[in-house]
């Protein structure tokens, strides 16, 4: 080992032992327990893939991974959508001696806890909310809207929310780096400003967007904050059943598994999503 | 090659351009003919590029019109003008193939796929990049990515093509080479070319006419002789190559002819056709370009116009040698140029020096 090697080695290794310390040791052993099994009081520690085929064969449990999958994928295209327009904005139609003001404006939610904002949503969202008094009140509906409080949709709304900030900021970097003069380039070269923006800018935002929607998607499928506060019975998702498992059945070892599987998931999801982005959307930072 | 026969494919009439109080562009009219190899030329800052981009479409006049091919543009889109723009920073798509940016702009030409694929090949071959269509544009050279830029602009055909300083990011070798390859170019496609520069070099070696543009202004348009030689003013003169400045005494004499007094030379008789702008007697400058004068060789005669020196600087060129000689009897200096032929000698700083000069190769610019 050459002495650059060692300084650098030295230089990490505070953080590379902090990460050891507190994420690889507790992955490992959460993938140790997964294969061991639960015996009422007692863990028995011989190896079985017993959990795995309960996680994976239990309908609950399917729903539950499924459920989770779907409204992750939901609030990632939510966040991203409405992220993408409000990025694109500060970027190209705010002065410049003002983006940062505007950046900073658009990190004020962060200000209150998250916990805070999710009871928030529910005081929105709720039965005699927010919302539904406003609604009522100048008279676009007349019954309180039930489909918007103690469900998947609720738990979509306040995800996204919680989370746009995440996705803006990563395209508005995306966005800020594009060299004007490639736009006026498409413009010159007899493009539409429409076509100009599926050509050309849009394309050299994707890394923008992939970094948003994978920084939206991974943390989301493992929230159970949310769904425990807005999402009543059918928006419950697997960090729920997981803690579930450890808690309140004392079953470590399924819990384990079903975390594992979760992870997986999301991992698969996000290679396939970094893949198809290679390979059709361009998007391999050319 | 100036001629305002050609058919005016770029016609502006007194255009104007403000950015909030600050004017840019003064009152300009001009007439670029069809096939021309037209230069922008001026300071930096003086609206060059904005001027360009007025022409492109991107800059909304504050008054008057652009007309391309006789057509009134105002409010036309720059995706609706016959004109296509070489960037300064020569903007290639860093997402797409050297072929996929040449190609660019085909995409609504109608062409199939084949025929797409040809036309990207004969651009390439044309710009001498034949066989670089597969490569990343990310991995090109500077001057690659001019060719490029090139190519993608020249394969729509546009009546015109604007340039915007395209070869200031190259180094000195591949610039000149640039030089003679767009030339050549331009003579080949017969498309109108307008360039942008601040070297007054390149506009003088490439254009058919320039323009000179001093704070949002034509200076003067004219072909490079005639700029080179016949500068309407002071601020030309001395913007394009290098010139000498005396002060002098202007006489006027019977007829076309004046007398001056020139400081460190002495006295001539000018005509008054060497005289830009109005003459007046009384104060004024004379201008001498430097390779107008000589250091005569020592013991041989000195007929006509000599002036006394003493070399006070000398720059060697290899094929030339530049000396600023300081005037005997006044503070005035002169740079000159000398061709560093066979048998000539070079001189070093404080040796004298004889200096001939011409009468017909001044420029009286009265004050
Ligand atoms: N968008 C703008 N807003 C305000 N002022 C501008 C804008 N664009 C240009 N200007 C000003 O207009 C003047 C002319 O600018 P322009 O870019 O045309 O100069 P130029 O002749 O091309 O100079 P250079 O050789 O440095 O490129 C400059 O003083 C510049 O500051
Ligand atoms: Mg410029």
């Amino acid at each position: 080992m050459d002495r650059d090697a060692r300084r650098g080695l030295l230089l990490i290794s505070p953080t590379a032992l902090y990460a050891i310390a507190l994420l690889a040791a507790p992955l490992a052993a959460i993938l140790l327990f997964s294969f061991w099994s639960q015996d009422f009081l007692e863990i028995d520690r011989t190896l079985t893939l017993k959990n795995y085929r309960e996680a994976l064969t239990e309908p609950l449990y399917r729903l539950l991974l499924w459920r989770s999958l779907l409204i992750s994928l939901a609030v990632t295209v939510v966040t991203v959508l409405l992220a993408f327009p409000i990025a694109y904005f500060v970027s190209f139609h705010v002065r410049p001696g003002r983006k940062a003001l505007w950046i900073f404006l658009i990190t004020i939610p962060f200000w209150t806890s998250y916990l805070v904002r999710v009871f928030l949503w529910k005081v929105i969202l709720g039965f005699n909310g927010v919302l539904n008094t406003s609604l009522i009140g100048i008279g676009v509906i007349d019954e309180p809207l039930t489909f918007i409080l103690y469900n998947a949709n609720a738990v979509v709304i306040t995800l996204a929310h919680a989370f746009a900030p995440f996705a803006i900021l990563p395209i508005f970097v995306a966005l800020e780096k594009i060299d004007r003069s490639l736009l006026e380039a498409s413009r010159d070269l007899g493009e539409s400003a429409m076509s100009t923006f599926f050509r050309v800018t849009l394309p050299l935002a994707m890394p923008g967007v992939v970094a948003a929607v994978l920084i939206v998607f991974i943390p989301t499928i493992g929230d159970y904050v949310t769904p425990r506060l807005v999402g009543g019975p059918d928006g419950l998702m697997i960090a729920n059943m997981i803690q579930t498992q450890f808690l309140r059945l004392n079953n470590a070892p399924l819990g384990a598994a079903l975390a594992v599987v979760a992870m997986v998931m999301v991992s698969v999801v996000a290679l396939a999503f970094i893949w198809l982005n290679r390979r059709w959307l361009g998007g391999d930072g050319r | 090659m100036t001629d305002g026969a050609r058919h005016p494919i770029v016609s502006l009439r007194d255009v104007e351009k403000f950015y909030g109080s600050y004017h840019a562009l003064r009152g300009i009219s001009m007439d670029i003919g069809e096939g021309e190899f037209f230069s922008l030329l001026g300071p930096s800052g003086c609206g060059k590029t904005t001027l360009l981009r007025t022409i492109a479409g991107f800059e909304e006049v504050s008054s008057g019109h652009v007309l391309l091919d006789g057509q009134n543009m105002d409010g036309v889109a720059p995706n609706r003008r016959p004109t296509n723009m070489v960037f300064q920073s020569y903007a290639i798509f860093p997402h797409l193939s050297v072929a996929e940016n040449v190609g660019f702009g085909l995409r609504r030409s109608g062409l199939a796929g084949d025929e797409k694929a040809r036309a990207v090949d004969e651009a390439l071959a044309m710009v001498g990049l034949a066989g670089y269509g597969a490569r990343s544009a990310q991995a090109l050279s500077g001057g690659q990515r001019q060719r490029v830029a090139l190519a993608r602009a020249l394969i729509l055909k546009p009546r015109v093509l604007l340039l915007d300083e395209p070869l200031s990011a190259l180094d000195k070798k591949m610039r000149e080479q640039m030089q003679s390859e767009l030339r050549r170019l331009q003579r080949h496609v017969g498309i109108t070319f307008i360039l942008v520069t601040h070297d007054q070099e390149e506009a003088l070696i490439m254009s058919d006419r320039i323009a000179v543009m001093f704070e949002g202004e034509i200076a003067q348009l004219a072909t490079p002789q005639e700029l080179y030689r016949r500068p309407v003013s002071r601020e030309v003169a001395d913007f394009i190559g290098v010139m000498n400045f005396l002060p002098a005494e202007i006489r006027m004499g019977s007829g076309t002819a004046v007398e001056a007094d020139i400081a460190g030379l002495g006295p001539a008789a000018i005509d008054s056709a060497q005289c830009p702008g109005a003459l007046r007697p009384g104060r004024a400058e004379v201008g001498l370009r430097p390779e107008t004068m000589t250091i005569l060789p020592e013991g041989a005669p000195g007929e006509g116009h000599v002036a006394q020196g003493v070399v006070a600087e000398q720059s060697y060129y290899g094929d030339m040698t530049y000396y600023v000689v300081r005037l005997d009897g006044v503070d005035q200096t002169v740079t000159l140029s000398m061709k560093n032929r066979i048998g000539r000698a070079v001189l070093e700083p404080g040796m004298p020096a004889r200096v001939s000069w011409d009468p017909r190769a001044l420029l009286v610019f009265s004050g």
